[in-house]
C-alpha cells in the first residue's frame, strides 16, 4: 500500500499515469460538466431563494412519479435497473448499490429494514444537510423504491443528532407523505405494499457512520461497530436483513427509474456514473455544495465551481471527507471520480467528495493535528491499535506542533499508521484506516515541512556510571539510554 | 463518542416525584413503541426527551427510564454514557458548541472560541456561575461550507465572520430558553397539514 503513495504523489511522470488512467477507466471526456442539475434541480442557486419543497410543490415538478412508475415494476426489476446505472454508493465506499440490494435474500421470512445513512460527520462533508434542508421529498421517494426492491417493511432515518432542522424538515416531510399516502396503513400509494418510515436520531457520535454501529445506536446500545459477518444484508438490525444507503445514493434511485440506466451512465466516467455532489470549503471563494458530474478535475471544481482561491495559492485538498487522506500540490489534474483519487492521487478514494481546499499559508502539521484529534476523540474505543494509536498519535503531534518534534516522532508516526486499521487487518471498522490514510498522505506528500520541525536530534555528552568510575558517551537525545 | 474523562460520581439523589413522568410515558409508548420491535431500541429517543426536559438527564431518570424499558440501568447507563450529546451532569441554559474541525479551523475558529473563553471568563467545558451559558468545542457539525460555525442548543449559526457578529448574537439570545425558536423555521407554522 505504501507504494501507492509514493506512485500517486509523486513518481510517475504524466504521460505514464495518463495511459495508465485511460487503460483502466476506458476513454474519458475532456470536458465534464452537468448540463442540467439532477439531484439540486429544484434547489436555486442564489442562497436568498432557497427555501422548503414542500409536497406539493414537489409533485407538481414531477415528484413521485418515478415512484408510481416502480410500483409497476418488480423487485428484481428495479434491482436489475439500479445495478446497469452503475450506481456507486455516495457514502464514502462506492460499493455498487443494486448490488448491494441484491444480496437480501429474496424469500421474505420477516421484517426487512431499510436504513438511511444521514449521521453526516466527516469533517469536510456537508452535502447530504443541504440536500436534506431543501429538497427532502426526492430522499423519501427513494427511500419508497429502494423498500420496493428490497421488500422493507420499516424504514429508519438514522440522523445525527447535531442535525436538529434538518430532522424537523425530515419529521415534516414525513407527515406530509404520510397524509398523501405515500407511507401508512394502506401501502405505498394505496397498493398494499406497507412501508413505515420514522426518524431516528443519533447522539453525537462519528462512529455511528459506520453501518454497523449505526444498527447498535439504532439498537439503543452504545454504537460500537460489529464484527462481520454476518453481514447487515443478512442479519442488520433487530437480526433481520437490512438495507443501509447513504442519503444521496436513495437520492439518485428515483431519478434511475424515471430516466433509465443509459441516461445515468451519460454522465461521469465509465466505472462511476452519474451526477455527484461536491461539498467545497476552506480558502476558496464560493464555498457551498455543487452538483457536477464524476470525473471533473480538481483544477475545474476548484476554480471554476468554487470560484477559485482565497488568501493564497493552491497548496493541498482534502478530497473526500479526512479519512481519504490529502491531494498534493502538483495533484490539480486529478479526476473527481471513486478510481484516479485512489490509483492516481494516492488517496484511499473519493469518499464523500467532501473538499477541503487550502491555501499556501496552510500549516501542514497543524492540519494533521487537527486530523489526529478527531480520530482520537472520536475513536470508539473498542479496538485497541485504534483507540492507543490514534491517542499517541495526537499526543506526538501535540507535542510538534508545540515546537519539540524531534525526528524520531516523524518515525514513531510513520510505524503507527502502517499497524491500524481493517487494511493490516487489526480493527473492526475503518476509522483506524482514516487516521492512518491522513497521517500517510500528510507526511508523504509534505515530507519537507514535517522534517522541518522534526531536526534529527543533536549528539549530547551524558555521563553514565560503569562499573569502572564515570565514562563519557556520545548518544542521541531521546534514545533508551537517556 | 468522546473518552470523557470527567467526574462521574455524582451522587444518585432520589427525588420524591418521578422524573420520567406520565406524559412522557405516554409520549414514549404511543408515539415510540411501535416504530421498534424492542423496548431498548426506544432508549435513545427517552433519553432526548428527558434531556428536552431538564436540560441533563440525572442519574435518577436513567433508572427509571430503565425499568420503564425493562432493561438493567447499567445498560442505560451504558449508552447514556457512550453518546457526548447527553449531558449526565447539569449544563447551562445555553450551550455554545463551537466547531473545530478542519475547516473552521482553517477558516478561525479558534477566534471565535479565545473571544467566548474571554468574554464569558470561563474554560472550554465549563459553565458560567449564573448557569446561563456552557461552553464546549465539537467535532465537525456538517456545516464546512460555511464556516465557522456555532450551534447554539438547536440552532446553527453559519459563517460567523467576526467577534461583534458572535457578541450580538449572545446579546440577542432570550432570557427563557423555551423561547428561542430556529428563525428558519417558518413552513411549521401555516398550518396546512394536522400536527
Amino acid at each position: 500500500m505504501w507504494e501507492w503513495i509514493v506512485w500517486g504523489g509523486m513518481g510517475f511522470s504524466k504521460a505514464v499515469t495518463e495511459r495508465a488512467s485511460k487503460a483502466r477507466t476506458g476513454y474519458i471526456k475532456e470536458v465534464m460538466a452537468l448540463t442540467e442539475p439532477v439531484l439540486t434541480k429544484r434547489i436555486p442557486l442564489d442562497p436568498d431563494q432557497r427555501k422548503l419543497i414542500r409536497y406539493d410543490e414537489y409533485v407538481a415538478t414531477g415528484g413521485y412519479q418515478a415512484l408510481k412508475k416502480a410500483l409497476e415494476m418488480s423487485p428484481d426489476e428495479i434491482i436489475k435497473t439500479v445495478t446497469d446505472s452503475g450506481l456507486r454508493g455516495r457514502g464514502g465506499a462506492g460499493f455498487s448499490a443494486g448490488q448491494k440490494w441484491s444480496f437480501i435474500p429474496k424469500e421474505k421470512k420477516g421484517p426487512h429494514y431499510l436504513c438511511v445513512n444521514a449521521d453526516e460527520s466527516e469533517p469536510g462533508t456537508f452535502k447530504d444537510r443541504y440536500v436534506m434542508n431543501h429538497d427532502p421529498h426526492m430522499l423519501l421517494e427513494g427511500i419508497a423504491i429502494t423498500s420496493l426492491a428490497t421488500q422493507c417493511d420499516v424504514a429508519y432515518i438514522f440522523i445525527r443528532g447535531e442535525y436538529h432542522y434538518s430532522a424537523k424538515v425530515l419529521e415534516f416531510a414525513i407527515r406530509e407523505a404520510y397524509e398523501h399516502g405515500i407511507f401508512g396503513p394502506n401501502g405505498i400509494l394505496g397498493s398494499g405494499k406497507k412501508l413505515e418510515c420514522y426518524v431516528h436520531r443519533g447522539a453525537g457520535a462519528y462512529i455511528c457512520g459506520e453501518e454497523t454501529g449505526l444498527l447498535e445506536a439504532l439498537e439503543g446500545k452504545r454504537g460500537w461497530p460489529r464484527n462481520k459477518p454476518p453481514f447487515p444484508a443478512i442479519a442488520g438490525a433487530f437480526a433481520r436483513p437490512t438495507v443501509i444507503n447513504n442519503v444521496e445514493t436513495l437520492m439518485n434511485v428515483p431519478h434511475i427509474i424515471e430516466r433509465g440506466p443509459a441516461w445515468f451512465k451519460s454522465m461521469g466516467t465509465p466505472s462511476s456514473p452519474g451526477p455527484k455532489l461536491f461539498g467545497m470549503s476552506g480558502h476558496v471563494n464560493k464555498p457551498g455544495v455543487y452538483e457536477d458530474e464524476l470525473g471533473i478535475t480538481l483544477d475545474y471544481a476548484i476554480n471554476t465551481l468554487a470560484g477559485g482561491m482565497k488568501g493564497g495559492a493552491y497548496k493541498a485538498c482534502i478530497c473526500g471527507g479526512i479519512s481519504m487522506g490529502v491531494l498534493g500540490t502538483n495533484q490539480l489534474d486529478i479526476r473527481l471520480d471513486f478510481d484516479d483519487v485512489r490509483f492516481r492521487g494516492g488517496c484511499l478514494g473519493l469518499g464523500t467528495a467532501g473538499m477541503i481546499v487550502m491555501n499556501e499559508h496552510t500549516d501542514m502539521v497543524k492540519a494533521l493535528r487537527n486530523c489526529v484529534r478527531f480520530y482520537s476523540h472520536e475513536s470508539c474505543g473498542q479496538c485497541t491499535p485504534c483507540r492507543e494509536g490514534s491517542h499517541w498519535m495526537r499526543k506526538i503531534l501535540d507535542r510538534i506542533v508545540a515546537g519539540e518534534g524531534k525526528a524520531s516522532d516523524l518515525n514513531m508516526l510513520m510505524e503507527l499508521e502502517k499497524t491500524m486499521g481493517i487494511m493490516p487487518g487489526t480493527t473492526i471498522c475503518g476509522l483506524a484506516d482514516g487516521t492512518s490514510w491522513a497521517t500517510r498522505t500528510f507526511i508523504s506528500k509534505f515530507y519537507d515541512e514535517f522534517a522541518r520541525v522534526c531536526p534529527e536530534e543533536p549528539q549530547r555528552r551524558v555521563s553514565l556510571k560503569v562499573a569502572s568510575g564515570r565514562m563519557n558517551v556520545l548518544t542521541p537525545m531521546g534514545s533508551n539510554t537517556r | 463518542m468522546a473518552w470523557i474523562s470527567e467526574d462521574r460520581r455524582q451522587a444518585l439523589v432520589r427525588d420524591g416525584k418521578p422524573l420520567l413522568t406520565d406524559d412522557m410515558k405516554k409520549t414514549l409508548e404511543e408515539k415510540y413503541f411501535p416504530r421498534y420491535p424492542t423496548k431498548r431500541a426506544v432508549l435513545l429517543p427517552a433519553l432526548h426527551l428527558v434531556q428536552h426536559e431538564y436540560n441533563w438527564i440525572p442519574p435518577q431518570a436513567i433508572e427509571e427510564i430503565a425499568q420503564f424499558l425493562e432493561i438493567a440501568p447499567a445498560e442505560a447507563l451504558d449508552t447514556a454514557s457512550f453518546y457526548e450529546e447527553y449531558w449526565l451532569k447539569p449544563k447551562g441554559k445555553y450551550l455554545l458548541q463551537v466547531c473545530r474541525s478542519l475547516t473552521c479551523e482553517i477558516c478561525g475558529s479558534e477566534k471565535l472560541r479565545e473571544h467566548l473563553q474571554s468574554r464569558l471568563n470561563i474554560d472550554v467545558g465549563e459553565t458560567t456561575p449564573d448557569k446561563r451559558f456552557t461552553l464546549v468545542e465539537l467535532e465537525c457539525l456538517g456545516a464546512c461550507g460555511s464556516a465557522p460555525v456555532m450551534l447554539v442548543n438547536e440552532v446553527l449559526y453559519e459563517n460567523i465572520a467576526s467577534t461583534d457578529q458572535l457578541d450580538q448574537i449572545l446579546d440577542r439570545l432570550p432570557d427563557d430558553p423555551h423561547d428561542f425558536k430556529d428563525p428558519n423555521i417558518t413552513w411549521e407554522q401555516d398550518g396546512s397539514h394536522s400536527g
